[in-house]
């Protein structure tokens, strides 16, 4: 169990930069998710904690330990790969088994770990078998198992559900998230998938650009974005971002229409955000304003429709049992609580 | 056209080619070794003999046994040393770097040239008066001044291994560097983290995995060594006395020196064996299923 410190952190590839000078500070026992679309620095930043990558600048620290130098066998971290990367010519036990045979662990006491890191992952009847015989589940089940039976000073996961199918992947979601409670070790949890940040994570790091966009709870980060991207990158559908300009406290979009009261001094350019959830759909009429549907959707669990607004379209989420068809003409009513302002120069959060 | 039909008709021309060039030869071969078969005796290839030819290697013939061994001890060292030099060479290049393209652009070199170019130049480069190895080594290390190499039959052989070896290693080392290739990133990774040194990965994550293609690799130069012919012809022509003589030299000097057709094609015969075993081997290897 440790802290983990990233004190000004670097990678640099020729011109290229994957991370940009971050510090991060990961509290022992904590679940930490790096969150950004692909190219990001994430899993970087990551591999730079493993020691599978060399930092260009910056420290790492792991407990009081600054490991910059040591090899990824001296870190003591354990980690769990997108592609699982099991040892495909060893049978599950032995799979699970490797870390504790390399470290030199008495071979009495192999035995009765590796049942119990399988069970832990209900993979005890597996035991015998080659990886190849295995579903992408058991396979990531066999990698979480070997993460989990030594007990490492920190956990890494590098995208680890992002090759399951969508149904596993929420059932592992679960199992992940039951398990690290259990376990208590710190974690960093590297995923692309805002809905696998939110639900597992103490704390999220968005990041973009090799750079730490906001970091935050999960509360945090969906109902207070610190920037357009954070903004744009949290929540599904993604959040409506409508161009316009702030009048006489009232915002104006592109189109003339004077939308809703929002408390900022007057400006030239803005963008309001509203999420999908905080525009209400109502009968035509009834709304602050009436839109012709461009798409409607039903999901199940609720509607979504994507309406034209002016030369823009949002997206808003109506009833489960509302039935409208494209063309069909509905008001929209914004919920004023939920608004956010953002600087079109800076991307950056307009104070309301 | 059936496609049945069409599918063998497109093979034919193949089928045929192999036959006339490998399996009429074979079987022609396999009708000398049951007669006289001499060259300088008229109606003697249609001369039955029965197994005598065959007896005659076996139980008569103290050079088909030299060669036999000297074909044995030759396949053993090339193919070990080959495979060791190329494999340590493989990992050296195979992790990026400036140099390995031009490394491995220099390292095809040998293996472009001619087997028997390859004999030709390290007779050279071994001759005792002005060979560059005589002029180098002589100098750095004085007893080996003046050596008469490839009059010696232990270093005559070494010289004939040694010139295989720096031959060979080039191509092996090409295939080792795709085999590592495609070795899974991720499962070297995942043994580093797990805690294993540089060596506990490459035994027990990397090497396991190459182990097919490092069959591959060992089969296909054992078969290039059993019938190396070209380099030994060049370099000492089997000699000094019979301390070089593989089995296709032997073949080759029995049939064409001696005229003593019918016992050199039941001495080829001999040789097919062991090839076909390797031959099974080999494709069972390269067509298994993945």
């Amino acid at each position: 169990m440790a802290e983990v410190h990233l004190k000004n952190l670097t990678k640099r590839w020729g011109d290229f930069i994957g991370v940009d000078d971050q510090s991060l500070h990961i509290a022992d026992q904590e679940f930490l998710v790096l969150l950004g679309p692909s190219g990001c620095g994430k899993t970087t930043t990551m591999r730079m904690i493993a020691g599978l990558e060399d930092p260009t600048g910056g420290e790492i620290w792991i407990g009081d330990r600054m490991v910059n130098d040591d090899l990824p066998k001296n870190r003591d971290v354990a980690m769990v790969f997108q592609n699982y990367g099991l040892y495909p010519h060893m049978t599950i036990f032995d799979n699970i088994a490797y870390p504790l045979r390399v470290r030199g662990v008495a071979k009495a006491e192999i035995g009765p770990r590796v049942e119990k890191a399988a069970a832990q992952v209900e993979l005890t009847e597996f035991l015998h078998r080659k990886p190849k015989a295995l579903s992408g589940g058991q396979r990531q089940r066999v990698a979480l198992a070997r993460a989990i039976v030594r007990t490492p000073k920190v956990f890494l996961m590098d995208e680890p559900l992002s090759n399951l199918d969508a149904k596993l992947r929420v059932t592992m979601r679960a199992e992940l998230k039951h398990l690290s409670r259990a376990l208590k070790i710190t974690t960093v949890y590297v995923t692309h998938d805002q809905i696998e940040a939110m639900t597992l994570a103490d704390r999220v790091a968005v990041m973009r650009h090799g750079v730490i966009q906001q970091l935050g709870t999960p509360d945090e980060i969906y109902n207070d974005p610190a920037n357009l991207f954070v903004a744009g990158f949290i929540g599904s559908p993604a959040m409506n971002l409508i161009n316009g300009s702030v009048q006489d406290g009232m915002f104006v979009t592109t189109g003339g229409t004077r939308l809703v009261k929002v408390k900022a001094a007057d400006r030239a350019r803005a963008i309001l955000g509203v999420r999908a959830d905080d525009l209400t759909v109502h009968e035509a009429g009834q709304g602050d304003i009436d839109v012709t549907i461009y798409a409607f959707e039903n999901t199940g669990e609720s509607t979504l429709l994507t309406v034209q607004w002016g030369k823009q379209r949002v997206i808003a989420r109506g009833d489960r049992h509302l039935r409208k068809d494209q063309d069909d003409v509905v008001g929209i009513r914004l919920n004023s609580d939920h608004l956010y302002l953002f600087d079109p120069e800076t991307e950056q959060r307009i104070d309301v | 056209m059936r496609d049945n039909t069409l599918k063998y008709l497109l093979v034919l021309p193949a089928v045929l080619v192999v036959f006339a060039t490998a399996i009429w030869p074979l079987i022609e071969a396999a009708r000398l070794s049951f007669t006289v078969g001499r060259l300088n005796r008229p109606g003697s290839l249609d001369q039955y003999l029965g197994w005598e030819n065959y007896t005659w290697a076996f139980f008569e013939e103290p050079a088909f046994w030299n060669s036999v061994w000297v074909t044995a001890v030759y396949t053993v060292l090339t193919v070990g040393l080959t495979t060791i030099l190329a494999l340590g060479l493989a990992l050296l290049l195979a992790p990026g770097g400036r140099l390995r393209s031009a490394a491995q652009t220099l390292l095809i070199l040998p293996f472009a040239m001619s087997p028997a170019l390859i004999g030709v130049s390290f007779r050279f480069m071994f001759n005792p008066e002005f060979g560059l190895f005589d002029a180098f080594f002589g100098v750095v290390i004085p007893p080996l001044a003046d050596v008469s190499w490839l009059a010696d039959p232990t270093l005559a052989f070494a010289v004939v291994v040694m010139a295989d070896v720096w031959g060979w290693i080039p191509f092996l080392t090409l295939v080792l560097i795709g085999g590592l290739a495609s070795v899974p990133r991720d499962t070297i990774e995942a043994a580093q983290v797990d805690g294993a040194s540089g060596w506990r990965v490459f035994r027990d994550v990397t090497l396991p995995q190459l182990g097919p293609v490092l069959a591959v690799v060992i089969i296909l130069k054992a078969i290039f060594s059993l019938k190396t012919f070209d380099q030994v012809f060049m370099l000492t022509n089997g000699g000094p006395g019979t301390a070089t003589q593989t089995l296709s030299h032997y073949i080759y000097f029995n049939g064409m020196k001696y005229g003593q057709i019918g016992y050199s094609a039941s001495v080829a015969w001999l040789m097919v064996i062991p090839m076909i075993f390797l031959t099974y081997a080999y494709a069972k290897f390269v067509f298994r299923k993945a």
